[in-house]
């Protein structure tokens, strides 16, 4: 009976507190080279999970991570369903199963642009206010 | 190598390890190749007079668990990457500084909903039996014994031979992820049940066979509910000889039947998760020397658990499992009788676990867990990590444990 409410208190707790988590606004940027100018939930996901190489329109895509911040958790949040640290378990139990690699991850808008402009292929996410030069914005449906 | 010398070098290695955090990437004929692996080092204590666990002198306070691997990997195309990984591990008398491959694989997902992999595989099955090794990748310090059974994990782990793999996504019926594995299991032998038949004067030069099965989970439209079914056959062959009556007699271990299957749930939300199994294991062999002593054992293991983690803090997850497993068998090996009951302490161990996982960065965490079992599994047949010749005075059926535990991964 104990562990029962114990269980239960997480639980509410839990949903309470991800109610505060709202998704910030976010821009999803990808390299010139990637035909689409959208994508859908599902293929985002697919690539950041690993599942996928290639969206819909046959583009190769290689996904690339910000190593925290708003936009990285509500990036994380809103389009992989995970908290960073679940997301960083999935990673890390891929890689250590010959299953998956270690994405690229950088530490702020400025970098993750600079990266996505000069990698072929290379799609990540910024925040809503960040410059996107050099780099095209999709459309996520 | 001397003991206390490869200790050394782990405790070393364990030390070093940040300075190692750098060093993950470097790229060869344009192709990029990533290197990652983690160390762990533990120390369990049972106390002054208790039952001695997972084949170390744990009455005494034991440092005797320490695990590492290291692994390498390239993606040569965008669908094909191959990967390798070396392990090692001294748990009390287990592993005993035997490197293995833990894994090489060639994988090739030609699409999202079917791909290939070939080599020495980690097998999918459950939630945790491929990554029962990472403990940086768990909440506890110890797995749930009843259903990941550190000391037999050899049983499971991986097989030499091929999956295949694949997701697909019903609208609205969320995703399936489909795994189906063939290949040949091939146990160390420095693993739990080698030395559990040790202790019963057989010593085993070999013990394997073909396994095959599969896994299909789902996760639901539900957002955070994951549910699955695992199952496996293998027909097992091990092959020693007596160490005694009479010593150099060839001794044979033959499975009739060997069948797993295991049914499993998670629900994560947010700083909260959920996770429960049930496995249900039997196992029918015929062992012995056919001109002396021809016996036949059907064994049946039932176990499972329930367990939950909440990360408080940034840095700070708390955890609990109950864990329970039983064992029970029937044999004509004359004169063998075992307890009437699962009651019997000798037939089953109950584990109440608490948790507190402190992570001090992304790299390196420390565990403090408390243990809390009744009963000490079934000595004869499947221990539940208790073992007669860490126990010669015999074994009491309570045992309390603390384990402490603390281990870097890049």
């Amino acid at each position: 009976m104990k562990l029962l409410r114990f269980f239960l208190l997480a639980t509410a707790l839990a949903v309470f507190g991800s109610l505060e988590a709202r998704a910030g606004d976010i821009k999803v940027i990808a390299n010139p080279s990637v035909g689409a100018s959208t994508v859908s939930a599902d293929d985002l996901k697919g690539v950041f999970l690993q599942e996928k190489s290639s969206l819909s329109d046959g583009s190769h895509v290689a996904p690339v991570l910000l190593k925290g911040g708003a936009a990285h958790e509500a990036f994380v949040k809103q389009y992989l369903g995970k908290t960073d640290d679940a997301l960083q378990t999935y990673y890390r139990s891929l890689v250590f199963t010959g299953k998956g690699s270690m994405p690229k991850m950088l530490g702020s808008d400025a970098e993750m642009v600079a990266y996505v402009a000069k990698t072929k292929g290379a799609i990540g996410y910024v925040s809503a206010g960040a410059s996107v030069e050099g780099v095209k914005t999709l459309e996520v449906n | 190598m001397h003991l206390r010398l490869k200790q050394l070098i782990w405790i070393a290695a364990i030390c070093a390890t940040p300075l190692a955090l750098q060093a993950q990437q470097f790229s060869v004929d344009g192709h990029s190749f990533q290197v990652h692996g983690y160390v762990s080092q533990g120390f369990v204590d049972t106390g002054s007079g208790g039952n001695n666990w997972l084949t170390m002198n744990t009455s005494d306070g034991s440092l005797a668990m320490t695990e590492g691997a290291v692994n390498i990997s390239t993606q040569i195309t965008d669908k094909f990457r191959v990967g390798a990984q070396v392990y090692d591990r001294d748990f009390g008398q287990l592993g005993k500084w035997h490197p293995q491959l833990d894994w090489a694989v060639a994988d090739y997902r030609f699409t999202s909903w079917f791909g290939v992999r070939a080599g020495k595989v980690k097998t999918t099955f459950g939630l945790y039996n491929d990554v029962q090794d990472m403990n940086f990748l768990a909440t506890p310090a110890l797995l749930p014994q009843s259903i990941y059974p550190t000391d037999l994990r050899d049983g499971m782990l991986a097989h030499l031979g091929g999956d295949v793999y694949g997701k697909v996504s019903p609208k609205h019926l969320g995703t399936f992820s489909y795994t189906g594995f063939v290949g040949e299991r091939r146990d160390g032998l420095y693993g739990g049940y080698i030395y559990l038949e040790q202790g019963s004067g057989i010593d085993f030069t070999s013990f394997g066979g073909l396994q095959y099965g599969g896994d299909l989970r789902w996760y639901t439209p539900l957002k955070g509910l994951l549910v699955g079914y695992s199952g496996m056959n293998q027909h097992i062959l091990g092959t020693g000889t007596f160490s005694q009556f009479p010593p150099g007699v060839v001794f044979t271990q033959q499975s009739t039947k060997n069948q797993t299957n295991q049914f499993y749930a998670q629900y994560a939300v947010g700083k909260f998760r959920v996770d429960s199994e049930y496995r249900h294991y039997v196992y029918n062999v015929n062992l012995g020397n056919p001109q002396i002593l021809w016996v036949f054992y059907d064994t049946t293991v039932p176990g499972w658990y329930l367990a939950g983690a909440y990360r408080v803090a940034k840095r700070l997850e708390l955890g609990s499992y109950y864990s329970r497993m039983w064992a029970g068998y029937t044999t004509d090996y004359p004169g063998d009788v075992q307890p009437s009951t699962v009651s019997s302490p000798d037939r089953h161990c109950y584990d109440k676990v608490a948790t507190a996982r402190v992570d001090l960065n992304r790299y390196w965490n420390v565990k403090v867990e408390g243990h809390f079992m009744d009963g000490y599994g079934n000595t004869e047949v499947y221990p539940g990590g208790f073992y007669p010749q860490q126990n010669p005075q015999g074994l009491k059926p309570k045992t309390n444990a603390l384990v402490i535990r603390t281990g870097f991964n890049f």
